[in-house]
């Protein structure tokens, strides 16, 4: 009799003759996450035939569901605990643009969810960027239109290029690593710019990674994201802070067009002139303003001083008249009083020595008198 | 040329006098401050013209490889 094999035994033995590496091809059934950890589906074919796939969620790239045609890189197993048999997996291709799509589109929607296309998270890119990060092939078309764009439309930028594959197994971990360098190495740039040119939905896949995605949504420096033609969508486009449509719309996007700055130059400057030339103009019209008004106070002044001119000599010729009558009437008063007057009226005055006497007691007989009379002088002596 | 080039910053030259412009148009300043204002702005503007028509644009390629620079 051959060896006979404990349960256990067998289990190794045909562990070990079933250790190899198998590409297996079919549609995904019975698709389910067992806490967040453990993936388990069936393959199956048109002809019934089913096989059982493990794997851990964590290397899960791809977005599967039910119904989806897929390849698998993988190891078949048996496992001794529950007696089954599946494939352990190492690796998933999804088949078709049908399931690429599919894909695509389950992966938009969870990446949506977590808010990493939200437009409010959305950074405005500066007006002059100085500096920038540019992530492509250095062997696409898209490098050669971008640059062609970029240096018809604006000069003085320091360009850091970092040279990675855009399409291939390759691509979507060297996007990654370019966009980490970059902020890790030169997080001070004002715009990392990722651009590639248009293809089909495999050629794009890398920009449709999960990945790629996220490091750009957690990209520290603003990024401007211009993948494929027009119409192309990618999930990196959604997750940038600015969109563009094509590597061209990328260089537009960045960058003023010089010659419209130039225009906004030249207005500036005429505007500048044109107001220059009205603040000269108003400062002449105030000069010329204060001028009238100065003159004007200046001829009301003299108007007041005239005025007050005439005032006053009227006022003196009025105290002159006034000064005058008064005078004349004090002149007659003072005629009148003259005792010289009196005399023509027959008085006359008596002098003894010069002096004029009043009392008849003050002359002694043998004095001397002088009478004045209105007309001439008597000597007289006193008897 | 080089440093003068680091030096003069575009957006910001550019940024003042847009501003200039604004306030010019907006302020009554007195004469001699707008005429500092005026040559300011035509100074900057000049700046700014010559800029865009000297500098190129200038590429360097980062020489990062990728086996060593994914460990870390």
């Amino acid at each position: 009799m051959d060896k006979i094999y404990s349960v256990s035994e067998f289990i190794d033995a045909a562990n070990e003759l079933l250790a190899f590496e198998v590409w297996i091809e079919g549609e995904v059934s019975g698709f389910n996450i067992s806490q967040n950890k453990w993936v388990f589906f069936d393959l199956k074919d048109k002809e019934g035939a089913k096989v059982g796939c493990f794997m851990g969620a964590w290397t899960l790239r791809e977005a599967i569901e039910d119904g989806m045609k897929i390849r698998v890189r993988g190891v078949p197993k048996l496992y001794g605990k529950t007696g089954r048999f599946s494939i352990t997996v190492q690796e998933i291709q999804l088949v078709g643009e049908g399931a690429l799509h599919r894909a695509f589109e389950l992966l938009k929607a969870k990446l949506e969810k977590e808010g990493l296309f939200a437009p409010e998270r959305k950074r405005k890119l500066p007006r002059f960027p100085a500096r920038l990060g540019l992530i492509t092939s250095r062997e696409a078309a898209a490098y050669t239109d971008f640059m062609r764009i970029l240096n018809n439309r604006w000069s003085g930028l320091e360009i850091n290029f970092f040279h990675t594959q855009v399409q291939g197994e390759e691509a979507a971990p060297q996007l990654v690593l370019a966009i980490n360098y970059f902020n890790k190495e030169m997080p001070n740039l004002d715009v990392l710019v990722i651009t590639r040119g248009g293809g089909g939905l495999d050629d794009l896949a890398a920009f449709n990674s999960e990945e790629v995605a996220r490091a750009i949504f957690a990209s520290k420096i603003p990024t401007l994201v211009g993948i494929g033609h027009e119409r192309d969508e990618t999930l990196s486009d959604y997750a940038a802070d600015v969109r563009a449509s094509t590597p061209s719309n990328a260089a537009e996007r960045l960058t003023p067009d010089r010659a419209e700055i130039l225009a906004s130059l030249e207005h500036c400057v005429h505007l500048l002139e044109q107001e220059m030339e009205m603040k000269i103009k108003n400062a002449q019209n105030r000069v010329h303003d204060a001028g009238i008004i100065f003159e004007r106070s200046l001829g009301e002044r003299k108007r007041r001083l005239d005025a007050a001119k005439n005032n006053m000599i009227m006022l003196i010729n009025r105290l002159i008249d006034k000064t005058t009558t008064r005078l004349d009437f004090m002149m007659r008063a003072l005629k009148n009083l003259n005792p010289e007057n009196i005399l023509d009226r027959g008085f006359s005055i008596v002098f003894k020595n010069g002096k004029i006497i009043k009392d008849a007691g003050t002359v002694a007989p043998g004095d001397i008198l002088n009478v004045k009379l209105s007309k001439g002088r008597v000597r007289s002596k006193v008897i | 040329m080089h440093k003068d080039a680091k030096k003069f910053n575009f957006g910001e030259a550019f940024g003042e006098l847009e501003r200039i412009v604004e306030e010019f148009e907006r302020d009554d300043a007195d004469l001699e401050k707008s005429l500092k204002e005026f040559e300011h702005g035509l100074a900057l503007a000049q700046k700014c013209k010559e800029r865009l028509s000297e500098i190129e644009n200038k590429v360097k390629e980062i020489k990062a490889k990728f086996g060593e620079a994914i460990g870390r």
